[in-house]
C-alpha cells in the first residue's frame, strides 16, 4: 500500500509536485496520467527515495520513507523509464545482481531468477549478453529485475516508452499478474489508451497537481458527459421510445426504423436492460461511445495531452 | 558486506567480458617503455643520478670538495643534494640516491693543520656506474688533495667507502629506472578507465536503480573498489615479474609491494572519480580524466622517469599523486617499508572513498 499525503517536491523556486496526495492499495493498478514534465516522475522519485520531498508524508507499506527509507525500499520494486541494466552481463547475471541488491540469496534467488524469466519469456535466452538482445527482450529484462524479489510495492515509471506494439501488449499483461498476485502497482504514463486499459483506478496530473482522481466510471461521470449507444437493425421508432422510457436513465436521442441513439450514463452496465427492452427488434448492430480521458484532460487543463 | 562481493563480482564478470581492453591497459605503457628504449638505448643519454651530500663541517675545504662534483662532466652527471646525514641515510636507504657523501665537522681544520680525518661514502647497492664513479672520482679528489700535503709527511685523508646493507641485491640499470614509472602509467590509466565506469552507470540509470534497493552506497562503491584493486594487483603482479626478470628483484619485497600498488592504485582511482564528478557528461568526465591524467603521467615519472627530467621538474614530479606512488613503491622494492606511508594511503583512500559515497549518491538521485 502507498500513502501519500501532500507531498510538495520544490527546487528553488520551481515546484514540481504541489501537495499530491493519493492512496494506491494492494492489488490494484493505480495510475499517474500526464504530460511529459507534469511531475509524475518526480512523484515516483519521492516514493521510491531517491529524491527528498519537501513537505508532506510518504508511507510504502506503513513505512515512513524518510524516516524508514531501508525497510521502505525492502518492499517496494521500482522499474525505472530508462533500461537500467548492465549490457554486457547476460539476462541471469543481472537478474542475480539486482536480487542481490535486494537480500536475495542463494537457492532461493536462482529459484527467483528462473521463475521471472521463464514469466517475461527470456528463458532460453538467459545466459546470453544483453546487449544482443532487442528492445523489447531488454524492457522485459529491465520489468523483472524490478520484480526478482516478490516487491508488495511495484513502482513502474513509463515502463512501455518505445517499445513495439506486440512487446507493450506483454508488458502490460505483465503488471496486471503483479496486481492479480496482490502487489500495489503505481503506473506511471502519458499513454490515454495504456491508462484505460489497465488502471483501475487513476490520477490525472498536471503541472505537479492533481486535476481528478477516481476509477475509470468515476472520472468519466466528471465529465457530465453520458455514454451514447447506437443500435442498428430493424424498430419501430414510438414503440421503442415508449418502452425505453420505462429504463431508468436512459435517454432516446434519435429513432427512426433502421437506427437507435440512446444516451445513458454507464452504459455497459445497463446493456443487459436496454436489450430486455427491445426484445422484439431486429438488432443488427450496436455501438457504444464513451467520453474519453483525452475529453476529460482536456475539460480538467484546458489543454491536450502533450506528448 | 555481502553486497560488497556482490558488486566486486559483478564488475569483474563484466571486465572479463572485454579482456582486449585489459590488455590494451597493460599494452600502453610496455609500448612506451619499448619506445623509451629504442629512442635512448638500454642505457639512456648516459647516468644521470643523484649525490647526498652531508656537510657537517661547513667551512672552506667541504665547499671545495662539494663543489668539485658540480663541475664539468660530474656536474652534468650529478644532481648535488645538501642533507643532514640522517636524512641523507633515509634517502639513500630509501633508493633515492646513488650515493652519500659525509664530510665530518672539522674536516677542513684537520686538513689545514695536518690532522687524519675520515671522509665517509655510502653507496647505493641498487646501483652500480654511478656510485663506482663518485668512489673513483672522491678518491682521485682526495689523492690530490693528499700530493698538496705530500711534503709535510702527515698522513693523508681517509676514504671509508661502505655499502648501504640488504636492499636490492643486484642493480636494476634502465629497468630499475623506467618500470615502477611505467607500472604507475598502466595503474593510472587503468583507474581512469574504471572510474569511467561509473558514468556509463550513472547514464544508464544502474546508479538510480541501485540507490532505489536496500543496498547502501558505500557497499556499492566498496565494492568497485575491491574489484579495482583485484585488477591493481594482477596488473601489479605482471609488472613485479617482469622486474623480477629484468632485476632479480627479492621476492620477498613482493607482497609489500603488491599492496601498495592495490592501495594506491585504489587512491588514483577515487581521485579520478572526484575528478569526473564534477563533469557535466560523460563526454566532459573523460575529457576531463585526460586533461588532468596525462600531465600528471608525464611528470609523474611514467613516460620518463625522474632521473632523466631537469631537476625542477623531478621535483614536482614527485610529489604528484601518481609521482609520490612510484618514489614510495622504489622504496618499498629496495626493501625499505615505510609505514607512515602505508598510513598516509590508507588514510587518503579512507577520506576519498567517503567524498565518492557522497558524490556518487548525489549523481544518482
Amino acid at each position: 500500500m502507498i500513502e501519500v499525503e501532500q507531498l510538495r517536491k520544490q527546487y528553488g523556486d520551481f515546484t514540481a509536485v504541489h501537495d499530491v496526495s493519493f492512496t494506491a492499495r494492494a492489488g490494484e493498478i493505480f495510475g499517474l496520467l500526464g504530460p511529459n514534465g507534469a511531475g509524475k516522475t518526480t512523484t515516483i522519485g519521492c516514493i521510491s527515495t531517491l529524491l527528498a520531498p519537501t513537505s508532506g508524508r510518504i508511507r510504502v507499506m506503513g513505512h515512513d520513507v524518510v524516516k524508514e527509507g531501508i525497510e521502505a525500499r525492502r518492499s517496494m520494486g521500482v522499474v525505472p523509464q530508462e533500461i537500467a541494466l548492465y549490457d554486457d552481463l547476460s539476462a541471469e547475471e543481472n537478474l542475480s545482481y539486482w536480487g542481490g541488491a535486494q537480500g536475495l540469496r542463494g537457492a532461493p534467488l536462482r529459484e527467483r531468477i528462473r521463475e521471472v524469466l521463464d514469466l517475461t519469456g527470456l528463458l532460453d535466452r538467459s545466459r546470453e549478453p544483453i546487449k544482443r538482445f532487442s528492445g523489447g527482450m531488454k524492457r522485459r529484462l529491465n520489468f523483472a529485475c524490478g520484480i526478482v524479489h516478490q516487491p508488495k510495492v511495484l513502482l513502474l515509471d513509463e515502463p512501455t516508452v518505445g517499445v513495439d506494439p506486440q512487446s507493450r501488449v506483454r508488458l502490460l499483461e505483465l503488471v496486471r499478474e503483479q496486481a492479480r498476485a496482490g502487489a500495489c502497482v503505481l503506473y506511471t504514463t502519458h499513454y490515454m489508451e495504456e491508462a484505460e486499459s489497465l488502471c483501475d483506478r487513476l490520477a490525472i496530473v498536471d503541472h505537479g497537481r492533481i486535476c481528478a482522481q477516481g476509477t475509470l466510471a468515476e472520472l468519466r461521470a466528471l465529465l457530465g458527459e453520458r455514454d451514447v449507444l447506437r443500435l442498428s437493425g430493424a424498430f419501430h421508432p414510438e414503440q421503442v421510445r415508449q418502452t425505453l422510457a420505462r429504463v431508468e436513465g436512459v435517454e432516446v436521442i434519435h429513432a427512426d426504423e433502421a437506427l437507435l441513439a440512446l444516451a445513458m450514463t454507464d452504459a455497459s452496465h445497463r446493456l443487459p436492460l436496454i436489450f430486455a427492452a427491445l426484445n422484439g427488434s431486429e438488432l443488427r448492430g450496436t455501438t457504444l461511445t464513451q467520453p474519453s480521458l483525452e475529453s476529460l484532460f482536456i475539460k480538467l487543463t484546458g489543454t491536450e495531452l502533450r506528448e | 558486506m555481502r553486497f560488497v562481493w556482490i558488486s566486486a563480482l559483478k564488475d569483474l564478470r563484466r571486465l572479463r567480458r572485454e579482456p582486449v581492453t585489459i590488455l590494451t591497459w597493460l599494452a600502453i605503457p610496455t609500448f612506451v617503455a619499448v619506445i623509451l628504449t629504442l629512442v635512448f638505448g638500454p642505457r639512456g643519454t648516459g647516468p644521470h643520478g643523484k649525490l647526498l651530500i652531508a656537510d657537517e663541517d661547513h667551512a672552506v675545504g667541504a665547499t671545495m670538495l662539494t663543489q668539485a662534483f658540480s663541475q664539468g662532466a660530474l656536474g652534468k652527471m650529478l644532481a648535488l643534494e645538501q642533507v643532514s646525514q640522517a636524512e641523507g641515510r633515509r634517502r639513500l636507504d630509501r633508493g633515492d640516491a646513488s650515493a652519500l657523501i659525509v664530510i665530518p665537522s672539522g674536516f677542513s681544520m684537520s686538513f689545514m693543520t695536518g690532522q687524519p680525518v675520515t671522509i665517509d661514502l655510502i653507496r647505493n647497492p641498487a646501483q652500480r656506474v654511478l656510485p663506482d664513479i663518485i668512489e673513483e672520482s672522491l678518491g682521485i679528489m682526495l689523492d690530490r688533495a693528499a700530493a698538496l700535503r705530500s711534503g709535510t709527511g702527515q698522513p693523508a685523508i681517509q676514504l671509508q667507502a661502505n655499502v648501504l646493507p640488504n636492499k636490492m641485491e643486484r642493480p636494476g640499470g634502465f629497468a630499475a629506472i623506467l618500470l615502477p614509472g611505467a607500472l604507475f602509467m598502466a595503474i593510472f590509466f587503468i583507474a581512469g578507465a574504471l572510474a569511467a565506469d561509473v558514468w556509463r552507470e550513472r547514464t544508464s540509470g544502474a546508479l538510480r536503480r541501485v540507490a532505489t534497493t536496500p543496498a547502501r552506497f558505500g557497499a556499492f562503491l566498496a565494492g568497485k573498489l575491491l574489484a579495482s584493486a583485484l585488477i591493481f594487483s594482477l596488473i601489479g603482479a605482471f609488472g613485479l615479474a617482469v622486474a623480477h626478470g629484468l632485476m632479480q628483484l627479492r621476492i620477498a619485497s613482493f607482497p609489500a609491494a603488491l599492496l601498495w600498488i592495490a592501495l594506491s592504485g585504489c587512491g588514483l582511482y577515487l581521485l579520478i572519480m572526484l575528478v569526473q564528478s564534477a563533469a557535466s557528461s560523460e563526454r566532459v568526465a573523460s575529457l576531463l580524466t585526460n586533461f588532468v591524467t596525462l600531465p600528471l603521467v608525464m611528470l609523474g615519472g611514467g613516460f620518463v622517469p625522474f632521473e632523466w627530467m631537469p631537476r625542477s621538474f623531478a621535483r614536482i614530479g614527485e610529489w604528484t599523486p601518481n609521482g609520490w606512488c612510484v618514489v614510495e613503491l622504489r622504496a618499498v622494492l629496495a626493501g625499505s617499508l615505510e609505514p607512515w606511508a602505508f598510513a598516509v594511503i590508507l588514510a587518503a583512500v579512507a577520506a576519498a572513498w567517503l567524498a565518492s559515497v557522497r558524490t556518487i549518491r548525489r549523481a544518482a538521485c
